[in-house]
């Protein structure tokens, strides 16, 4: 076996390109689910039986379809029956904000729902409208019980992103992937690829126990 | 537009058998994270102080790192490093297990913690000895609690094995890969297959919610 690692150090610009694209689609991603999945969890919430009906359909299909899956019919149904070509970055940036708005959907669900009915009931009984006592009585504090597990939503979502490479998105598994092939460097590249995401995974999981120890609910 | 779902309709014996091997694959995997997850979980909890960085290390980075690099370097890389050369399933199954026996252990942790003190301190007055009070007092509470959590497990691997596809294990999703360009029909190829994974995981998903809502008293202490 023979190694050469010199490779890695010949494809560090590449390999860092990648790597902003990984984390470019994440933060995107994250920009489009947090709003998507509070429509969804507020469709949920609504007392109409159309919007709750369509967002528990909306959430049950994306909790219930493995990513790759979704990710690949994007890439192939998106062009045909919209009539549009999107590139392979928005391809993949759609299936993954229909994925995570699912997830996100029903952690702020369940972040409200977790506040107690008192809480509100005090709001009204303070003249609160409904709105003014979600927005000022039971968001704050549902907040708080969201943030650890949007972060860990955050963590997966990092990681999921490798799966667009299957689309030809040039991002870190993609780039790794390629340089590999070309280059037949495969213990090397491989290695690197594992490498750089366990090196921005890691602080990121640490991160996220932190804040569930810090933010974590104990009754 | 028009479909046709004729191609799928001929080859249905060819997704069958890719169905065939989702299934063995996440029966397989799940039995395999299980047992290994279970003892990396007690050893981390009750072994020794030396096992347990190398154990914390190897949870941590298993839940840093993409399933999907895990499949890769397992497939391509590992060959290289071990000289033992393993068909895609079996590396599948190496990779899928070595991933989800980290979230495992990270469950078993919570569920023994989750265990208030008093329970074993109680164990103790009664004279029981260290290995008695955690068989008999705390591991039964602490399995209930980790029930529903094992259910998302079960979930989160079935749906992992789609990701097998990429190193050319014949399941569900590479059969329909295969389908869908041989056909030139990968709308009605990926509809069927959304329906198909769908249909075994829905009742996956509510099973465990029904679980969840059933069991999360017993486990109260």
């Amino acid at each position: 076996m023979n190694l050469d690692w010199s490779v890695v150090w010949h494809n560090a610009g590449a390999l860092a390109e990648g790597t902003e694209l990984t984390v470019a689609l994440a933060v995107l991603t994250m920009a489009i689910a947090v709003p998507g999945g509070i429509v969804l969890a507020l469709m949920r919430l609504s007392g109409s039986r159309l919007l709750s009906g369509a967002s528990a359909s909306f959430v049950e299909l994306f909790r219930n379809l493995p990513l790759i899956l979704v990710i690949y019919t994007a890439y192939y149904v998106m062009p045909i029956s919209l009539g549009l070509t999107f590139s392979p970055f928005t391809t993949g940036l759609v299936a993954l904000a229909l994925n995570v708005s699912a997830y996100n959907g029903e952690t702020f669900r369940a972040g409200i729902g977790s506040i107690r009915k008192g809480q509100s009931e005090a709001a009204f009984a303070l003249g609160m409208s409904r709105w003014q006592a979600m927005r000022e009585v039971v968001l704050p504090q549902a907040a708080r019980r969201v943030l650890p597990v949007l972060a860990s939503t955050w963590v997966s979502l990092f990681k999921d992103t490798s799966l667009v490479s299957v689309i030809a998105v040039g991002e870190l598994a993609y780039t790794a992937m390629r340089i590999r092939s070309q280059t037949f460097r495969v213990l090397e590249m491989l290695t690197a690829m594992a490498a750089i995401y366990w090196a921005l995974g890691y602080p990121q999981a640490k991160l996220v126990d932190w804040l569930h120890r810090r933010l974590g609910v104990s009754e | 537009m028009e479909f046709d779902f004729s191609p799928v309709i001929d080859s249905w014996r060819f997704l069958l058998g890719g169905l065939g091997v989702t299934l063995a694959l996440s029966a397989l995997t799940m039995l395999c994270s299980l047992v290994l997850g279970g003892a990396v979980g007690l050893a981390r909890c009750y072994g020794p102080a030396w096992l347990r960085w190398p154990l914390v290390f190897y949870i941590d980075s298993m839940r840093a790192v993409p399933v999907l690099v895990v499949l890769v370097w397992s497939y391509f890389a590992l060959p290289i490093v071990t000289g033992i050369v393993l068909p895609p399933f079996w590396a599948a199954l190496v990779a899928l297990s070595l991933h989800i026996a980290a979230y495992v252990a990270e469950i078993v942790r919570a569920g023994v913690g989750s265990v208030r003190p008093g329970q074993t301190r109680a164990a103790f007055a009664l004279g029981m000895s260290r290995a008695q009070a955690i068989r008999q007092v705390i591991l039964p509470q602490a399995l209930v609690r980790m029930l529903p959590a094992f259910g998302s497990i079960l979930s989160i691997t079935i749906k992992d094995t789609a990701i097998a596809a990429v190193i050319a294990v014949p399941e569900y999703m590479k059969q329909s890969q295969t389908l869908a360009g041989e056909s030139f029909r990968p709308i009605e190829v990926f509809l069927v297959a959304m329906a198909v994974y769908f249909i075994i995981l829905f009742p996956v998903t509510r099973a465990v919610d029904m679980v969840y809502v059933r069991l999360a008293h017993l486990g109260r202490s």
